[in-house]
């Protein structure tokens, strides 16, 4: 998992406490270090993407432990500590074409379980953006091949792409947008 | 460039209370500038004894319950949470003149102001919500 520099414990607390505290908490943190936030509002996952996204922080992902769910931080985004590696784009429409084609593609689904078990890809890897950072050796055969990343709207798959190519991940593609404009099979 | 919120607040139940302070401490915990204008029975929820036991709205007592278990924070606490974070209440003076209330009534550091007051602020605020 992510390498953690300060964790906090929101567990319990109601809207819009996960935010205030978070916010309290970041203030004092260093550029480019990560929180990790210990929440069981449901509403949170949500709240905090949107909060990061407005106040310029990036958001890494977010893992369950039960009825706790574990949301990563990263102060300032990742840009400011190093750089970001942005992988190059390929639009939706062209890579359902290929898809439809029958070409055998690795395809990468970084959206979180429920997404994911809602409607996928047939044949997709799915590893959340979470778990990306630990988990991408899976696909370490792969490393030279094609690999295209997807999530819903192409912003944590580009987030993923940055992670992977600085693995070494040599040809990396974001499909944009994501699973929000797909109108090909599912399963 | 700073994000402002604007908010009215001008009723006075606990279903309000939670309706201004939430939203108003979610935007000062995204970084917006924000200010409230208490009017009419807004007032209230910065009242120093009334905002310690606001009511319910009728019929509807029965979620007393469920603000418990959810744990969701007292008045009190969540202004004191919104006041940390530089949230800014303006009382309608108007309407303290007209109910013969003090500053001195209010939770501390409260603002003063007619509705011009408000209204300057709110002039070139990003979000504007009206309670």
């Amino acid at each position: 998992m992510v390498q953690t520099d300060k964790v906090l414990d929101a567990r319990g607390l109601a809207c819009p406490m996960p935010i205030v505290k978070t916010k309290k908490v970041m203030k004092d943190m260093g550029s480019g270090e990560v929180l990790e936030i210990q929440a069981t509002d449901k509403g949170s996952t949500a709240d905090l993407q949107a909060w990061a996204k407005s106040s310029g922080h990036e958001y890494i992902g977010t893992e369950t432990e039960g009825d706790v769910l574990l949301h990563y931080l990263r102060k300032d985004g990742a840009g400011t500590v190093e750089e970001t590696i942005e992988i190059p784009e390929v639009t939706l429409s062209d890579f359902q074409v290929r898809v439809e084609n029958g070409e055998q593609l690795n395809i990468l689904d970084v959206r979180e379980q429920e997404e994911y078990d809602e409607a996928h890809i047939p044949g997709v890897k799915h590893i959340p953006l979470g778990e990306v950072e630990s988990r991408m050796n899976e696909l370490e055969q792969k490393q030279d091949q094609e690999i295209f990343i997807i999530c819903h709207s192409g912003r944590r798959s580009g987030i993923a792409g940055d992670m992977m190519a600085k693995k070494g991940f040599k040809t990396l593609y974001n499909v944009v947008p994501g699973m929000r404009d797909w109108t090909g099979k599912t399963e | 460039m700073t994000k402002k919120t604007a908010i009215i607040a001008s009723n006075g139940g606990l279903f309000d209370a939670y309706k201004v302070f939430n939203i108003a401490t979610a935007a000062a915990a995204s970084d917006h500038e924000v200010s409230i204008f208490f009017t009419f029975e807004g007032l209230n929820l910065i009242h120093k004894e009334a905002n310690q036991q606001l009511p319910m709205p009728e019929g509807k007592e029965h979620f007393e319950e469920g603000f418990k278990k959810a744990n969701v924070p007292a008045i009190p606490e969540l202004i004191e949470m919104a006041q940390e974070l530089d949230v800014k209440f303006i009382g309608c003076q108007m309407t303290m003149d007209v109910m013969g209330l003090e500053k001195e009534a209010f939770v501390d550091g409260i603002e003063v102001g007619g509705a011009v007051t408000f209204l300057a602020f709110a002039q070139d605020a990003d979000v504007t919500l009206t309670f």
